[in-house]
């Protein structure tokens, strides 16, 4: 059995008297695209920021590729191979979409580097992405100028740019709209074809089913199921989490 | 002693006002507005010009506040506000634009050089060995009754409630009905007259020049920084601490240390003591010795 | 008449390079660096020192790089977690403090009086010729400096320190080491504003403290926000303009009639008043940034 490509063991984080993650550990195994769910308030995103490091965990290890990557800072995960998309992508002002494309390509800043132009390489690569995520036509106007759902793709071609092992994936989907959903289920089909690992925290079951051979679910904090989208409904205490969580606020399930 | 604990005071009395001042509207614009040192310049400046058109010097000072007090809100409404929607730092740029165009008004109204009010000489006197003049004492007076008066608004009465909920939480101040927009221009005003009675402080013990703005200008800040944004007298406190240090600098004899009889820092460096004392502040505590409920840093 | 001319495009020349030395980082860097003056003072009092050991001109370049160099880093790694106004603060204050330092070390700095009689350039050539080989020689850097920096923000280093400076988050989590990109940044930004200094020095042979004030950071930030931030043409052009314009100032005065206050109460409205008018109607400049540029081999 190979080593997995991403090792969480006892993961714990509390803001103030708040224990948001209590012992979280599971694996990922290159290749695979994983979902992470739970209702709000789980700890979703508190644990996707602890694996990409922007926020240290109080206690318990993580794996990346076989490095301890627990005590490193952002971009040195992100070097390794370990980028992450965010929630709510802010991009640029001053910048069009093709030169931020251009520039998500962090080389290191050695002195030779600093007078160098990017190679011609790179800006066939740019479009490249530009035409496979439909932003060809606004690859001129300032990054910031896109729509919600425009920006979320042109984040993720933000990492592909980075050649990343792992892409952690914050919410894809949240207020993109259905057409440009399917979209991106058939991108990042294409992008693990190519062998990079996803994971994914999302809302969405559909988006889920369609994509994750796997899902973990948290419920307050810790871990309560580790498997097949398929037998979720079939989990009880999956559904008594979200059940639960709904009754508590008086929600429909 | 004792005459270190009155010029400990003195320096502390110059900068406490501007230095509530600096930090109240710090914490509730959200941007280091620099243009407050010139107000206190200017609220000296005015009441000397007031005083020597005829009018007696207390009212001539109620004057020169109030009107200080009264161009800092409408420099605030039409000019701080507007930059402010470009971010911070560009309405800390713009403060110090400002700033130098109120200098270049007091160039134009009283010259380079230094002023002062028309006051009757007095000797200073002599209490337990240390030295004090009347107008020090007088001084030492209107910044301890601005103090004791701002107290009691900011923690006694419902409008100092009123402020105090909306620097510490605009919108949910707002969403508790308090009119917010009354209060922030109530809080730009009140600055706006404290760091003008600051500048008359100053002004009444001895003379004020444009130069006094510029100098105030870090020390306050290191004050404002060290209390806490948004802790109008942890402020205070930061005046203490800015005053003490920099007395400490200039009269400690560093001799014994370096193994000769006397071995004074040179004046100047008082100052550089403060400025110092910001540095580390800000790079280890940078919410203030009192750590004060302002998150941004 | 044209002796007056070459003057001022010789200084507007040396002001070009601090123009476009602060323009890098804070147009392309978003970096607030309020402590400018003080790396060009490194370039100053380099060129002195080495003037008054005798080490020869090019030892007093060396001399103001590797100060400038070491300035800038420290700049740069202190409060990395400090938000930009905050920082420009901290820059403001330890440039104070090393401009009270050059103050009070007599022996080593000259003191309040500074350096006098240092040596310019082309010392054997007469006087007209001599003019025109430094104004040549001012111009030659500006060009240089002009080319290097175009070629360093619009290639790869341009492009990640401009994503650091709209949105570091991002920045990190691409790969860019923040801490490196700022720490290049005000490194090469020093380098450059060292050799506006080492000309400076030698062009008016007296170096002193008095010309390390903070009005002369704002000058030059005046210089790159109405040139326009972000443009490396835009920096040279705010320079030429602000120091041609204050060349003519006291030619107004004389014809006017106005008194002597009024040049520099001009100055200071000038500076001011242009960085307000450009803040709130045009913040891009005179010359925007430039976007959608980055040209690739």
């Amino acid at each position: 059995m190979s080593e997995p490509l991403l090792a969480l063991t006892d993961i714990h984080k509390a803001f103030g008297a708040n224990q948001v993650l209590k012992g979280v550990g599971f694996s990922i195994a290159p290749g695979e695209i994983v979902g992470l769910l739970g209702p709000n308030g789980c700890g979703k995103s508190t644990l996707l920021n602890v694996i990409s490091g922007f926020a240290p965990a109080d206690q318990g290890a993580i794996r990346f590729a076989g490095t301890d990557i627990g005590r490193l800072a952002v971009d040195r995960i992100a070097r390794a191979g370990l980028v992450r998309t965010f929630q709510l992508p802010s991009m640029p002002r001053r910048m069009t979409v093709a030169e931020v494309l251009t520039g998500a390509r962090a080389r290191g800043t050695g002195f030779a580097g600093l007078f160098a132009r990017p190679p011609a390489e790179d800006a066939a690569e740019v479009d490249r992405l530009l035409a496979e995520l439909a932003l060809t036509h606004v690859r001129d106007l300032p990054a910031a100028a896109l729509s919600g759902g425009q920006k979320k793709l042109l984040s993720i071609a933000l990492v592909l740019r980075a050649r990343p092992k792992l892409i952690c994936l914050d919410e894809p989907t949240a207020g993109v709209h259905p057409n440009l959903r399917a979209h991106m289920v058939g991108l990042l089909r294409r992008i693990s074809a190519d062998g990079v690992t996803l994971l994914i925290v999302e809302h969405d079951m559909h988006f889920i089913r369609e994509l994750c051979g796997r899902c973990v679910v948290l419920d307050r904090g810790s871990v309560i199921a580790d498997c097949a989208p398929a037998e979720l409904t079939a989990n009880e205490r999956v559904v008594e989490a979200y059940l639960g969580n709904a009754r508590d606020k008086g929600a429909r399930a | 002693m004792l005459q270190f604990l009155i010029d400990v005071l003195m320096r502390a009395c110059d900068l406490a006002l501007v230095a509530i001042a600096l930090s109240a509207v710090y914490s509730l614009m959200k941007f280091p507005n620099v243009a407050l040192v010139q107000y206190a310049t200017a609220g000296a400046l005015l009441a000397i010009l007031f005083q020597r058109s005829g009018v007696p010097v207390w009212l001539a000072i109620g004057c020169g506040v109030g009107l200080t007090g009264l161009i800092g809100v409408l420099l605030n409404e039409f000019i701080f506000s507007r930059m402010l929607k470009s971010g911070s730092a560009t309405a800390m740029i713009g403060s110090l634009a400002v700033s130098m165009i109120i200098s270049a008004v007091f160039l134009l109204a009283v010259g380079p050089t230094a002023t002062r009010f028309a006051l009757p000489i007095s000797r200073p006197m002599r209490i337990l060995g240390a030295r004090i003049t009347e107008w020090q004492l007088w001084s030492f007076g209107v910044v301890a009754g601005a103090l004791l008066l701002f107290a009691l608004l900011y923690f006694r009465t419902d409008l100092g409630r009123q402020m105090r909920a909306t620097a510490t939480n605009e919108v949910l101040a707002d969403a508790t009905g308090i009119n917010t927009r009354r209060m922030k221009a109530l809080i730009v005003l009140i600055s706006g007259l404290l760091a003008a009675l600051g500048g008359v402080a100053i002004a009444l013990k001895g003379e004020i020049s444009i130069q006094t703005g510029l100098d105030l200008l870090l020390p306050v800040f290191a004050a404002a920084i060290l209390g806490g944004l948004g802790n109008p007298f942890g402020a205070v406190a930061g005046a203490l601490v800015i005053a003490v240090a920099e007395t400490i600098v200039t009269n400690t004899n560093f001799g014994p240390l370096l193994g000769r009889a006397v071995a004074f820092l040179p004046a100047a460096y008082a100052t550089a003591g403060s400025f110092l004392l910001l540095v580390a502040t800000l790079l280890w505590r940078p919410r203030g010795i009192f750590v004060s409920e302002v998150k941004r840093v | 008449m044209s002796d007056f001319l070459i003057h001022v495009t010789i200084m507007a020349g040396i002001f070009s390079l601090l123009a476009l030395s602060l323009n890098l980082q804070v147009g392309f860097g978003g970096l607030m660096n309020f402590g400018q003056i003080a790396l060009f003072g490194c370039g100053t009092y380099g060129a002195a020192l080495a003037f008054e050991q005798d080490l020869g001109m090019l030892t007093g370049l060396f001399f103001g790089l590797v100060a400038a160099a070491v300035v800038g880093w420290v700049f740069a790694s202190i409060g990395r977690n400090l938000q930009a106004d905050y920082w420009g603060i901290v820059t403001l204050a330890l440039a104070e403090v090393l401009r009270l330092i050059a103050t009070n070390e007599d022996r080593i700095t000259g003191g309040a009086q500074g350096i006098s009689g240092i040596r310019p350039f082309f010392p054997g050539l007469e006087s007209r010729p001599q003019q025109l080989a430094i104004l040549a020689l001012v111009l030659g850097c500006v060009l240089v400096a002009w080319l290097l920096c175009e070629r360093l923000t619009g290639g790869r280093y341009g492009l990640g320190l401009k994503i650091m400076r709209e949105e570091p988050q991002l920045s990190a989590s691409l790969g860019y080491d923040i801490l490196a990109l700022k720490r290049q940044c005000m490194v090469l930004g020093g380098l450059i504003a060292a050799v506006s200094g080492f000309l400076f020095a030698h062009y008016v042979s007296f170096v002193g403290p008095d010309q390390l004030g903070t009005s002369e950071t704002f000058l030059i930030w005046a210089m790159i926000v109405i040139g326009g931030l972000g443009n490396n043409a835009g920096a040279i052009l705010g320079a030429f303009l602000l120091q041609f314009t204050f060349a003519f100032v006291p030619f107004v005065k004389d014809l006017t009639g106005l008194p002597t206050e009024f040049v520099a109460a001009t100055r200071l409205v000038l500076i001011g008043g242009g960085l307000v008018a450009f803040i709130l109607w045009r913040q891009a400049g005179l010359i925007p940034e430039k976007t959608g540029r980055a040209r690739h081999v």
